[in-house]
């Protein structure tokens, strides 16, 4: 499958798991046979080689080492939907990416991101949107590819219940939502874009080099993409006021 | 002695940090926790390199910004202590706390 420009040769050794797998990511197969192979594993025996990521969901967990990735204790579809993400999470550092907690709404050619705490109105931004407009109402993918930063669906499911679009398309700008009563703009600098930026940024590693690495993407993205407060009503005239 | 003049800080190696417009924004990876210093606070923290002194912090920040000596030694001793507090420096080798 492929996410972004991480493309995953996922091999799985449960089939009702590869049934409930091949559904789920039916949108981001990629037959090619090419990418980074993964194998997922019900058992949670862990390999004594030195990780150079590891995170754990449960009793799941995802174990990265010089020559291998390897999702032990994958006993559902949920364990293996959380360590793709902490997987995707640090494996987007090698390519200039991140995940961010945000929705993603296509509008003429173009991607408008939505950031904001839980119950600001990303899934009503998503909800007021033409149908097959909305990337991802979860966690958006974004991306610099040549100079450009560009946003990505994901295959991980929000309160649409559907998996996200496999398409991406330029960044317009990100968006931090304040419910208001009525609907505004203001610019953010990319100082206050990044402190935005940050707290909805998934990431699992606790190795400072990441961390590091990380902050290089983000505070990259926070001067080069156009951040704006979004003062929001919870109604479809917001995309009047949308620069 | 943590704020005395002669008091030698160094970075927190465990910090990641990125200056952006005029502000630092330091994350600590084993808390998930995201700091921000200001214009001076930046300007501090970039000087701070494990052998310049509170005080040596304090003239930079004098000839850079318009303010007093002492006041740029008041100033400096406050923010690395609170910078200490937070763990964002520790004390240089050698440095008793």
């Amino acid at each position: 499958m492929s996410i972004g420009a991480v493309a995953l040769n996922l091999s799985l050794e449960d089939e009702k798991l590869f049934a409930s797998a091949e559904k789920r990511y039916a949108a981001f197969a990629d037959r090619s046979e090419i990418g980074r192979p993964v194998d997922v594993v019900g058992e949670c025996v862990r390999n004594g080689s030195e990780s150079v990521f590891a995170s754990d969901f449960e009793s799941a967990r995802v174990q990265v080492t010089a020559n291998s990735v390897v999702f032990r204790g994958v006993k559902n579809e949920y364990a293996l939907d959380s360590l793709m993400r902490m997987f995707l999470s640090w494996e987007l550092l090698s390519h200039n990416g991140f995940l961010l907690h945000a929705a993603s709404v296509l509008r003429s050619g173009r991607a408008y991101i939505f950031v904001g705490k839980s119950g600001a109105g990303k899934s009503t931004v998503a909800s007021l949107s033409p149908a097959g407009s909305v990337l991802t109402d979860e966690i958006s993918l974004l991306q610099r590819n040549n100079g450009e930063w560009r946003a990505f669906g994901t295959p991980f499911w929000g309160e649409f219940r559907a998996a996200g679009h496999n398409t991406s398309a330029p960044v317009a700008g990100v968006f931090q939502l304040k419910k208001a009563r009525e609907n505004r703009t203001k610019p953010l600098d990319g100082a206050a874009l990044l402190r935005a930026l940050l707290p909805n940024i998934l990431f699992f590693s606790s190795k400072t080099e990441d961390h590091q690495r990380l902050l290089e993407i983000a505070g990259a993205a926070s001067e080069e993409i156009a951040g704006h407060t979004l003062e929001f009503r919870k109604n479809r005239r917001f995309w009047e006021v949308l620069p | 002695m943590n704020s005395a003049p002669n008091g030698v800080w160094q970075k927190n190696p465990a910090l990641a940090w990125r200056e952006i417009d005029d502000e630092t924004i330091i994350i600590s990876p084993t808390e998930s926790v995201m700091h921000e210093l200001n214009d001076t606070g930046s300007f501090v923290w970039k000087k701070i390199d494990g052998r310049r002194t509170a005080a040596d912090l304090a003239a930079l920040l004098a000839e850079n910004y318009e303010v007093t000596r002492e006041v740029a030694l008041a100033d400096t001793t406050a923010l690395l202590a609170e910078l200490a507090s937070r763990k964002l420096v520790v004390a240089a080798d050698g440095e008793a706390h």
